[in-house]
């Protein structure tokens, strides 16, 4: 069956008829053409397409559109506002923790997440946080100086 | 394939749906399992019965004798945060808080979790050493089935095919009671293949030592989440002793059925289960193992 689904993307509004099996990560990349949410693993493991739903990071393979009917969802493309990238983007350029990419909107989301909900957290709970994020490029190294040197700004 | 999608606001419409559905539905709650499953095309559904908007089935409640009731759509999120649980069984949340990663946390429910019946799972080992009811709704109304009869074979529970989780109860420990949760896993955030865990429910005598009571659960080392009354009846009545947890390492390898997978073999699962077994019984015991380490709590 098409139901209609009505999804908070970004402060933006979308109305879409989808088959209920749709994921968000579909309709985002392929509808949206909000293609800075990445599908990778489509398991819910690596991390790749962590977006915000009501604040909180989710897997958006494993979110169905009618689960998300209505609610607030908010991909890496919110972080830059009027052309000026979040302090936490700028610190992940600045250390060195993106090299091919690929997982850094998924990082970018969970520690925006982070910092939301924790304004200070320390190395302990960074880590924490990021556990669920897999980075096959820089070790991580790069990636927690970057989160830790964002705190406060 | 297309797929019918009913968005329940109550038990009964939800239970109505799978009257309608004769077998054929899915219930879906947070989705982080089916949805893995749906992405794999190891399920196709044809009809989606969405239940994390039903009210009823949300909170965490204790009860006026002390038991504690838990909607069967509360997030792991939620358990994980809950003075509720953390003051009456302090290894749940402890438990909660370490299922995959916050991603999965934030919408993976108790419930959901449960009735999956993932052998690997942790929920249901907790729920096997704390004795707890699982309330199954239907179109009789409620039925309680006690959790040591829910698990019935490999990803199969005792819920009929018109029936839903409605709410867990867990019935308040008996005075001097501790609790404790181990696990072994591959990867910390991945509790997706050969994780071993143990759940941990004693008693300890305050003049002997002695395990005045036990239970255990038993998670990665079978067909369905295990427990094993003849383990719990050796360990009753004595004192911890690398004598006493030698006895129980060898009979858990008669009692215990993982299979070998591309990780462990099924005796080394028997190793590592014991191992985690005798861990954290100290931990409940006196402390002794911190859950630091490799095993993770």
């Amino acid at each position: 069956m098409t139901m209609e689904v009505t999804l908070n993307v970004n402060g933006h509004e979308h109305k879409f008829a989808v088959e209920p099996t749709e994921t968000v990560v579909s309709i985002l990349r392929d509808r949206l053409e909000l293609t800075g949410t990445h599908k990778d693993c489509s398991m819910g493991i690596c991390g790749a397409c962590t977006v915000l739903l009501n604040g909180q990071p989710v897997s958006s393979c494993l979110l169905l559109a009618p689960q998300a009917d209505n609610q607030e969802i908010r991909t890496v493309e919110s972080l830059e506002k009027d052309g000026k990238l979040s302090p936490l983007q700028e610190a992940f350029l600045t250390f060195g923790a993106v090299q091919c990419g690929y997982c850094t909107p998924g990082f970018l989301m969970t520690a925006t997440a982070l910092l939301e909900e924790n304004p200070d957290p320390d190395r302990k709970e960074i880590l924490e946080a990021l556990k669920g994020n897999l980075c096959r490029c820089t070790g991580y190294k790069k990636i927690i100086e970057a989160v830790e040197s964002a705190i406060g700004r | 394939m297309s797929c019918l999608y009913t968005q329940a606001t109550s038990v009964n419409e939800a239970v109505s749906a799978l009257i309608e559905a004769k077998g054929e539905a899915h219930l879906i709650a947070g989705g982080v399992a089916l949805v893995i499953l749906m992405n794999e095309k190891l399920v196709e559904p044809s009809w989606l019965i969405d239940i994390s908007r039903i009210e009823a089935l949300r909170g965490i409640d204790r009860l006026p004798d002390g038991t504690v009731r838990i909607g069967a759509a509360v997030t792991h999120r939620e358990v994980a945060g809950s003075n509720i649980i953390a003051e009456a069984f302090p290894m749940v949340p402890e438990m909660a808080a370490e299922i995959a990663c916050g991603r999965i946390m934030n919408k993976g429910t108790i419930g959901g979790n449960i009735c999956l019946a993932d052998p690997q799972g942790d929920p249901p080992i907790a729920m096997l050493a704390l004795d707890a009811t699982m309330r199954a709704a239907g179109p009789n109304g409620t039925r309680d089935i006690p959790v040591r009869e829910f698990f019935v074979d490999l990803y199969t529970t005792a819920l009929g095919e018109d029936e839903l989780l409605q709410e867990i109860l867990i019935p308040p420990m008996k005075e001097n009671s501790v609790t404790a949760f181990g696990k072994y896993a591959a990867r910390k955030a991945m509790d997706y293949t050969s994780t071993i865990s143990v759940a941990v429910r004693l008693i300890r005598n305050k003049s002997s030592g002695n395990f005045d009571e036990i239970s255990l659960g038993f998670g990665g080392v079978g067909q369905t989440p295990v427990y094993s009354v003849e383990i719990e009846e050796i360990l009753t009545g004595t004192t911890p002793s690398d004598a006493l947890f030698e006895d129980v390492r060898s009979k858990l390898f008669n009692v215990l059925e993982p299979i070998d997978d591309h990780l462990y073999s099924a005796n080394y699962k028997r190793h590592v289960s014991a191992v985690t077994l005798r861990r954290t019984i100290m931990k409940a015991y006196d402390g002794t193992w911190d859950g630091e380490g490799v095993l993770i709590r």
